[in-house]
């Protein structure tokens, strides 16, 4: 058999929904994106931005309006040269969000349907119970053949799912929030279990969830969506710690955006000064080139705070600014803390040990690589920097 | 409240077997115990030719009216063919039509002068009829008709309800859209399907009006129409027709009882459905037009056709085969005489009281049942099987009932409006029950507590907040009760005298005295006057199962 992976190309996807009255009702624009054999790449963002729609759209469940899908050397669906292959025909594994387990059928035939019903592939009798036996294998359910259906947990539904997208050794494996149905508890289990599985199967797999810690934690590449746009893409690290736009910072973990003007020209990448809006003047990374007077907003993270007592000596390469403790919220494995400086609020993450108490005076220590400066080309940043 | 539904429900069942027990006597006194009208039913011959005659006939009009229906439904509901909202008008105004109505207009239709074998006729010039409507195959088409309306209902909250990403799991996989529909769809429907089945089945085990209409002059009998004439015999013979409806009811006890055990598991395939969930339609491409085609004859057969040919019989001073020639003789005559004759009038306004009456007294006592079995206290579960037990009475074996008590009655109940009343109350209490019932399980207990905790009594509660927040769930049962007795046949036919006649029993008398013009006229009107009750109830519906989700 060939190799059960291949590399998967969106280019100009559109899919629009619009409603009667007020035009646009969700969908997605102009998505773009190409995956290396094996990468998990996962869709995220807030319900409806748009990111279950790329999935269907990819899988044949949704006719895009526009753009292109190809996997490997076979062009799934091009609105220009007209090709638009049925669903059936694709072989992509897919995991439903409610798993879509047949209730009238066993563990082993909600597993065997795949290879019953393949167009223009038959397997013998043997050959249908070695390969679901794999796929059961693979998922940790060998000996479930003859359950009932109705009689599984939601986490071996789960897995019954994950085995009869697999067990036709698709080159393609498409997941639609698979772990929202489940407890907090299994929901850890499976996103390390679902990860060392895809790393085992080795297929290409898109992922869509709104849960940013899913994202970080179980892909190669992310690429966050909001309104109908794909915003940003690339690695885990990349998108946590570089954001490109204020959307970003805020959906992927918690961060404080404080708004400001860009003193002198910043190539990318580099360090450059910023005098904020209380003329004040930090220090922070920005990862585009960004010109001199630009409107920015700087992204500060909670956990890159360091509070110190207020006469602590500067630290050289941190920006340090002088704050009031104004609400202090033990959570057990850490402190939170609000923070009035000047006339902005700003929320930080202390260890444990540190007690701070309500209306001291602290110093405020973040580094410049830590913070990160973000254009304010769109309202959104506006709308969010009260954060 | 056990007294007063067990003083509705139990003296039916035991006048009835008692009747069936003891032997005929002329001046009203009670006979010897017996089991001669037993005896004498198995005996005869007749007995079996009915059984197998009614069998044969529900099972035929169970499969088409189920294939029909649900093949219609799942076009509606599953897929993107155009005109497929023109299902649900068709099926709430056929609602609202007297049943009797229909058959009329079929036997029209169909019939020797009927535009069918009228065409026939002209083309081969033949004298023959190309197809004869008294006869087995007019029956069941009839009856499946009759039935499509609430296939369609049903079938179609089944498929609303289903969770469609089963369906895309399975195109995911690889299976064609037949393939889907086969492995998937119907087999995850088969509960739902099977009791549905089954209930078609037994209503159509107690259909009177098609058996009466159609099959009687063929010389077919069904059960039901023998024991209409065991009673219509001269003297009436009481004791075998109690025997008989005995025997039906032990029947469709039994019949009750499975679809009792398959319902239940119909809740077996109740899924987990994903948050983010939409019904998506099936994309049909090419295949499209057949769709529309379908709901397009579903239209046709329902309603077009029937209201086309009783508007043509309306307008014409006699029953007369569709031609141009027979233009000039329309008139509104017809109409005229509705208004005009007071004893149209008359009947109108009994069918309305009788109707209204029966709603409104079903649904008060079924309010505070309903309320009682759902809050379980003390003596709920016998409730709950008091309430349920009508729905083993076929609408004739009821009828010759209270038809007994009426004439044993020390108040004269006999031919009285009241009787009807009691017996519409009976007959439909079941699905009076399940309005209130469900309503009362949507209605949050603590918000009654609550009221308690105010200081408000038991029957203030019940007053002020139970009976304002159930009021969608009371107004869909009470249309529903006043619908279906304002088109019922079998009770009044053998409860009203000839001073109570109802729309239906004087459409069904009259039916065979030639004055079919005018009664198509009357028809009409009425049709058109129990539609916009069925659109109200249907709207209702709507806004209760829509709110019942949120």
């Amino acid at each position: 058999m060939s190799s059960q992976t291949a590399t998967l190309d969106v280019t100009g996807l559109s899919k629009v929904f619009r409603n009667t009255g007020d035009g646009i009702a969700g969908g997605i624009r102009e998505a773009n994106f190409s995956l290396a054999p094996g990468t998990f790449f996962t869709l995220l963002g807030p319900s409806g931005c748009g990111k279950t729609t790329t999935l269907r759209c990819v899988a044949g469940l949704e006719q895009p309006d526009s753009g292109a899908v190809r996997l490997g050397q076979e062009t799934f669906f091009d609105a220009a040269r007209g090709i638009n292959v049925p669903l059936n025909l694709r072989n992509i594994g897919m995991v439903f969000q409610s798993y879509a387990i047949w209730p009238h059928m066993t563990v082993f035939e909600n597993v065997a349907f795949p290879l019953r019903v393949a167009k223009g592939e038959s397997y013998e009798k043997a050959e249908v119970e070695r390969l679901v036996g794999e796929a059961l294998e693979t998922v940790n359910l060998a000996g479930f053949q003859s359950r009932s259906a109705t009689r599984l947990s939601g986490g071996q539904q789960q897995r019954v799912a994950l085995a009869r997208a697999i067990v036709r050794k698709p080159k393609l494996l498409l997941l639609d929030e698979p772990l929202s149905n489940l407890d907090a508890a299994l929901r850890e289990d499976m996103r390390n279990e679902l990860k060392r599985l895809q790393k085992q199967v080795g297929v290409t797999t898109v992922y869509v969830t709104h849960d940013q810690a899913e994202a970080l934690a179980m892909s190669d590449l992310v690429a966050v969506i909001d309104q109908g746009r794909m915003v940003q893409m690339g690695p885990p690290r990349e998108i946590y710690f570089r954001p490109r736009n204020a959307f970003v910072a805020g959906f992927v973990g918690a961060t404080n955006l404080v708004h400001g003007t860009v003193l002198d020209r910043v190539p990318a990448n580099e360090v450059g000064a910023v005098r904020l809006d209380d003329g004040r003047v930090v220090r922070c990374l920005f990862p585009d080139p960004t010109p001199a007077s630009r409107r920015i907003a700087v992204s500060v993270r909670p956990e890159t705070i360091q509070l110190s007592p207020a006469s602590a000596p500067e630290r050289a390469g941190f920006n340090r600014m002088t704050g009031t403790v104004v609400f202090a919220g033990f959570l057990g494995n850490m402190n939170r803390y609000s923070l009035r400086i000047g006339g902005d609020v700003m929320h930080a993450n202390a260890a444990p040990e540190v007690n701070l108490a309500e209306g001291s005076e602290v110093a405020i220590d973040f580094s410049f690589e830590s913070a990160v400066g973000i254009p304010m080309a769109d309202e959104i940043a506006q709308g969010r920097s009260a954060a | 409240m056990i007294i007063v539904l067990g003083g509705l429900v139990i003296p039916p069942i035991a006048v009835l077997t008692q009747q069936s027990l003891t032997e005929a006597l002329f001046d009203g006194s009670r006979g010897a115990f017996t089991f001669e009208h037993y005896e004498r039913l198995f005996a005869d011959p007749k007995l079996y030719v009915s059984a197998r005659n009614s069998v044969t006939f529900a099972t035929l009009s169970t499969i088409f009216a189920l294939a029909f229906g649900g093949i219609i439904a799942w076009v509606v509901e599953r897929t993107n063919a155009p005109l497929r909202g023109l299902a649900y008008l068709t099926t709430i105004i056929s609602l609202g039509m007297p049943f009797i109505l229909y058959v009329l207009a079929w036997l029209f239709l169909l019939g020797r002068a009927g535009p069918l074998n009228d065409f026939y006729r002209n083309l081969t010039g033949s004298t023959d009829t190309l197809f004869a409507v008294h006869s087995m195959a007019g029956m069941v088409l009839v009856e499946t008709f009759s039935w499509l309306p609430l296939v369609f209902l049903l079938f179609s909250a089944t498929f609303r309800a289903s969770n469609a990403e089963m369906e895309e799991a399975a195109r995911m996989s690889g299976a064609s859209i037949i393939a889907t529909v086969w492995h998937v769809s119907l087999k995850l429907a088969r509960p739902a399907i099977l009791a549905t089945a089954l209930f078609v089945f037994i209503r159509s085990l107690e259909a009177f009006d098609v058996p009466m209409l159609i099959g009687t002059p063929a010389g077919i009998n069904l059960l039901t129409s023998d024991i209409f004439f065991s009673i219509r015999a001269v003297p009436p013979d009481l004791g075998h027709a109690s025997a008989f409806s005995v025997l039906l009811t032990v029947v469709i006890a039994i019949l009750m009882y499975f679809y009792g055990r398959i319902s239940r598991s119909a809740d077996r395939y109740a899924t987990v459905t994903g948050k983010g969930y939409r019904p998506r339609p099936f994309d049909l491409g090419r295949w499209r037009w057949v769709g529309s085609l379908l709901v397009l004859l579903h239209f046709a057969v329902m309603l077009g056709l029937p209201l086309l040919g009783l508007l043509w019989v309306s307008v014409m001073p006699f029953v007369r085969p569709i031609r141009f020639a027979a233009l000039p003789f329309a008139t509104l005559k017809n109409y005229e005489a509705v208004f005009k004759v007071p004893a149209y009038l008359t009947l109108t306004w009994h069918t309305l009281v009788i109707a209204a009456a029966a709603a409104t007294l079903g649904m008060a006592l079924m309010v505070v049942t309903g309320w009682l079995v759902a809050r379980r206290k003390p003596g709920a579960t016998f409730l709950d099987q008091l309430t349920t037990m009508p729905l083993l009475l076929p609408g004739i074996v009821l009828g010759v009932a209270m038809m007994e008590i009426a004439l044993r009655s020390p108040v004269p109940l006999y031919g009285t409006l009241a009787i009807i009343v009691i017996a519409f109350v009976v007959r439909y209490m079941p699905y009076g029950m399940r309005y209130a019932f469900s309503g009362v399980l949507q209605i949050h207990r603590e918000l009654e507590e609550a009221a308690g905790v105010a200081g408000a009594s038991t029957l203030t509660v019940l007053r002020r907040i139970v009976a304002p927040l159930l009021s969608p769930a009371i107004a869909a049962g009470w249309l529903f009760i006043f619908l279906n007795a304002a088109k019922e046949l079998s009770i009044p036919i053998l409860l009203s005298g000839p001073n109570t006649q109802t729309m239906a029993v004087a459409i069904f008398e009259q039916s065979t005295n030639g004055q079919f013009s005018e009664l198509a006229a009357l028809g009409l009107l009425w049709t058109l006057l129990m539609t916009v009750f069925a659109v109200v109830f249907y709207l209702l519906m709507r806004r209760q199962s829509s709110s019942a989700y949120r």
